[in-house]
């Protein structure tokens, strides 16, 4: 076996970037931190590089592609596309995966199961780009069974190969055939509810508050924009909650054991305007953004869950950490142009008060 | 319920037929008048609740007067805040009511600009040292009125010695007249001294919050609060000295047994005296009792209130209540010490917060002259409203023992009902028959009979619910210190103008106010409307109350919440509940016509929210 390609989360940190996607590099960061993430492993981009040409998807794709003409600028052709897409995705998820890979993955998710004491354990696959693409490739949730996560980390890789990748790759000029990513395969937390956290006022830019979002089930009902959540401000310094606003939250995402499936269940009447974290919950949460935020020294955006069977506080997991897009880029500037204090009682002694009525 | 676009005019109010004759109590340049109208329309009025809650006798309404001179000069003609004037005062059916005037011309701005520039930091620079001053030259004023003499009768003839070997030249009829100039004129100087930093420290506190605010959008004004306010202030030392006291009872059993007994304070004190220990708690106690003892039992603005020093029976039943609580194993002081660490805890984290070395230091900056300036603004509280009225309320009461002793007036405290111009008048009269010998009569009837008539109308009053301003309300209010000193907001304004801008709402279920300090508690109302009703309060109830002042502060270790009709984010209410720890709404306007005595309510002190669950 050559380089590796598969490492627990706590063998991986930022500077794995670009060896596992950055999803899988972040969740590393944070298991090492010692935060709470879910168990679980990342397939680097190299699993998909050995997957791809050691056996005969690459060829297959190629071959494929030769009679493949369309103009990705061109809106008519996005049919083409489609049906491109729609092939090329059955070609890679009809290809076995070398033995030795599967044996590995399998013995990876095993050690899953013991950890979770259970047989076996419900995991997400999810994608992980190096560079973010939020949304572009595909995440599966409530995969169960070895065999099953084999075949659900190939449709991680395929959906490199979904509509919007292929034409994103086309307008760049770059191979179709071609783009590696990292996946992530943990344990899925049972989840009574999630949702995603700001430690900056995303209204304002208030670096002194946390903001929370959150809902009934698992987070991609928030996420999506699915359902409206509660919202809760947490001030940094006090640990007060000074805003909740409980949501009519209509339905829950939640997974269906009968049709193996992730669906939106209507909530019960009196269970849609019922605050859907408990005030400690609240805290906790704050505490822990306040601490990613510390650790990664810039404004965080971070997705959490919180399990429905274990007690407080082991039941809050982070799954996701990643930069703040819009607060956290902005150049820091001084908000008070470099005045004395004397200068500020100037400014305040000879402006009005204004009092709109 | 219409929703008004304005207020009445002065003019269009209809007050109550018994109120007939109430403007004579008042001198004319406290009235609304034709003459002065065009300049009175333009301005909006707002019934002062802070200062005036209650119909104000016309000897108390010396306070007012000499206020609105002494804070509107120190913005106007001594630190000269460019775009601020002053605060106008009128007075209409016995309530008062006051407007922020309008701002100057541009080029008055100007120039106070300039005089702004070149005092305020001097100011700022050497205020410790000011502050020294500043309490020496108090002190000594207030030692000077203690020791004013009133006369307690006439003399028959002038004794001896003040003929012989020289004349005095003078006699009491004029000792009585020139000592009552003189206390006006105290009183008069206290109040111009009580403004002297005050302004500044207002306005301190105000560019401290602009600061936090840009640096911090989504601060709250408790937190504000909490990192200004100072721990060790003279506010709260009454309460700190009966603390001591109680753990000096403490000591010995016997004391302690004797202060805990369900007798009067008289009988406390006789049988204090009887014993060697109780003695010496007891001249500990007259030791402390001034200055510390010398706090109005309500706000220090009315002469009924009464003072801890002739009330003595709140001071014992709080040390009563301390002693039961030390008994019980627990705690009666405030941590100063952690209060301060808390305050220092808040100001080191939002510190932490800021983005850029350059912003740290303006906040560092910012911050130091606000902690400098700011406990005048708690200190001065103390020394003129509760000492130095004190020691006022004590010697007025000595004139008027005289004039009842001499049939001018019936009662001591009638001479409250006439204004400090009119005393003078009395006293003259009194004077006049003296000097002119024997069965010469006073015009004793005649006053008594206004006195009647007066504290009649005093009586209607109360009973009369003011309309909460007059005018039009302002798009744009420049003066610095409305909102902060009276919490007048759009919001309660517009509140106010919800119920047709000519009455008072009352039957509501949820009212706002100040989130003055965070927390959310439910549980039985106490509406305590005067401070004698402080005993009836049962561990564990929510506080409902007007306003509260320092006397109140012992009240605050047994309650759940607290609520006040008065007062914003540093009332006196806000400052101790964040100390405790307590929720607290303040300034509702409304709490206690609202609230009875055993609803159920919830205080949300995060959102300024007051909702009665269950009514009583």
């Amino acid at each position: 076996m050559g380089e590796k390609w598969i490492y627990w989360f706590n063998e991986i940190g930022q500077e794995y970037n670009n060896i596992v996607g950055k999803k899988c590099a972040n969740l590393g960061e944070l298991t090492k931190a010692g935060f709470q993430v879910p168990p679980g492993f990342a397939l680097g981009v190299d699993a998909y590089k050995r997957f791809m040409t050691q056996t005969e998807a690459t060829e297959m794709l190629l071959k494929f592609l030769k009679d493949f003409h369309a103009d990705p600028h061109n809106v008519a052709d996005t049919l083409k596309f489609e049906e491109a897409s729609e092939k090329m995705r059955a070609i890679v998820e009809s290809i076995k995966m070398p033995t030795d890979m599967e044996k590995t993955i399998k013995e990876y998710y095993g050690e899953l199961c013991r950890i979770a004491c259970c047989e076996n354990v419900y995991v997400a696959t999810r994608s992980a780009g190096p560079v973010s693409h939020p949304g572009q490739y595909e995440t599966y949730l409530n995969v169960c069974g070895a065999d099953d996560v084999v075949f659900n980390v190939i449709r991680v890789w395929s959906s490199t190969f979904n509509t919007r990748s292929i034409i994103a790759r086309a307008r760049l000029d770059l191979p179709l055939h071609f783009d590696p990513i990292g996946v992530a395969v943990l344990t899925m937390v049972d989840a009574k509810a999630a949702g995603v956290m700001f430690t900056v006022n995303p209204v304002n830019g208030d670096v002194a508050k946390v903001a929370i979002e959150g809902s009934f089930g698992y987070g991609e009902a928030v996420v999506s924009g699915n359902v409206t959540p509660d919202r809760y401000l947490v001030d940094k310094v006090t640990m007060e909650i000074e805003e909740r606003v409980i949501s009519d939250k209509g339905a829950e995402f939640v997974y269906n054991p009968d049709t193996k499936e992730m669906e939106y269940k209507e909530l019960p009447p009196d269970k849609r305007k019922v605050q859907c974290l408990e005030d400690r919950e609240i805290l906790e949460l704050t505490r822990l953004a306040k601490e990613v935020e510390k650790h990664f020294q810039c404004p965080q955006d971070i997705e959490w869950s919180i399990s429905r069977s274990l007690p407080f506080p082991k039941n809050i997991f982070l799954v996701q950490a990643r930069p703040e897009s819009v607060w956290g880029k902005k150049k820091k500037e001084s908000v008070l142009g470099k005045k004395s204090g004397m200068e500020l009682l100037f400014e305040r002694a000879f402006t009005p008060v204004k009092v709109k009525i | 319920m219409a929703e008004a676009k304005k207020f009445p005019f002065a003019d269009e109010v209809v007050l109550p037929p018994e109120l007939e004759g109430w403007e004579e109590m008042y001198a004319p340049q406290r009235l609304f008048s034709k003459d002065r109208e065009d300049w009175e329309k333009r301005h909006f009025w707002y019934q002062d609740k802070i200062h005036a809650p209650e119909p104000l006798y016309p000897l108390d309404d010396i306070f007012q007067s000499s206020w609105q001179i002494a804070l509107s000069q120190f913005t106007t003609r001594v630190f000269c805040i460019p775009p601020a004037q002053g605060v106008a005062q009128r007075i209409l059916g016995c309530y008062m009511y006051i407007t922020a005037v309008e701002p100057p011309p541009p080029e008055i701005m100007g120039e106070k600009a300039e005089r702004f520039g070149k005092r305020v930091p001097y100011v700022f620079q050497n205020y410790n040292k000011l502050w020294d001053k500043w309490y020496e030259k108090f002190d000594a004023l207030g030692k000077e009125m203690k020791a004013l003499k009133v006369i307690k009768e006439f003399d028959k003839y002038v004794p001896e010695e003040e003929v012989i070997p020289y004349p005095k030249g003078y006699t009491q009829a004029y000792e009585l007249i020139e000592s009552f100039n003189n206390i006006v004129n105290m009183i008069t100087k206290a109040w111009q001294w009580h403004f002297e930093y005050l302004n500044l420290a207002y306005l301190g506190y105000l560019m401290f919050t602009d600061t936090a605010k840009k640096l911090f959008p989504g601060i709250k004004e408790s937190t504000i609060g909490k990192m200004v306010a100072g721990a060790e202030v003279s506010m709260f030392r009454p309460e700190e000295e009966l603390c001591k006291l109680s753990r000096l009872a403490m000591e010995k059993p016997a004391v302690a047994a004797i202060l805990k007994k369900d007798i009067s304070v008289e009988e406390k004190i006789k049988e204090l005296k009887e014993t060697d220990g109780g003695k010496a708690w007891f001249e500990e106690f007259e030791r402390v009792k001034d200055p510390w003892f010398f706090v109005s039992c309500g706000s220090g603005w009315y002469h009924y209130e009464g003072s801890w020093i002739n009330k003595l029976d709140v001071p014992f039943s709080y040390v009563k209540s301390y002693i039961e609580r030390l008994e019980k194993g627990e705690k009666i002081e405030r941590s100063f010490a952690e209060i301060s660490e808390e305050r220092d805890r808040l100001v080191n984290e939002y510190r932490k917060l800021i983005g850029t070395e350059d912003d740290r230091k303006s906040f560092d900056d910012a911050y130091n002259i606000v902690r400098t300036i700011y406990k005048y603004a708690e200190d001065h509280l103390f020394w003129v409203e509760h000492w130095f009225h004190t020691i006022w309320f004590e010697k007025i009461r000595e004139f008027g023992e005289l004039l009842v002793k001499y049939n001018v007036l019936q009662n001591t405290d009638d001479i409250y009902v006439f204004n400090r111009f009119e005393v003078p008048m009395l006293l003259e009269d009194l004077a006049t028959s003296w000097a002119l010998g024997e069965g010469v009569p006073t015009r004793g009837k005649y006053w008594q009979e206004k006195a009647a008539k007066r504290k009649k109308i005093l009586e209607a009053a109360k009973k009369w619910l003011p309309v909460p301003a007059l005018g039009i309300p302002p798009e744009e209010v420049a003066e610095p210190f409305t909102v902060m000193l009276w919490g007048i907001t759009s919001e309660k304004v517009g509140e106010w103008l919800k119920g047709g801008g000519g009455e008072v709402v009352t039957d509501v279920n949820e009212i706002k106010g100040f989130a003055s300090s965070a927390g959310v508690a439910e549980g039985r109302a106490r509406v305590l409307k005067l401070m004698e009703d402080v005993v009836k309060l049962e561990p564990g109830e929510i506080m409902v109350a007007p306003c509260t002042n320092p006397s109140w502060a012992p009240v605050f270790t047994k309650i759940k919440a607290a609520v006040t009709d008065i007062g914003g984010l540093t009332s006196h209410a806000a400052i101790v509940s964040r100390e405790y720890g307590l929720p607290a709404v303040t300034g509702t306007g409304i709490a206690t016509a609202v609230i009875k005595t055993g609803d159920i309510i919830r205080v949300d002190g995060s959102t300024g929210t007051v909702t009665i669950v269950k009514k009583a």
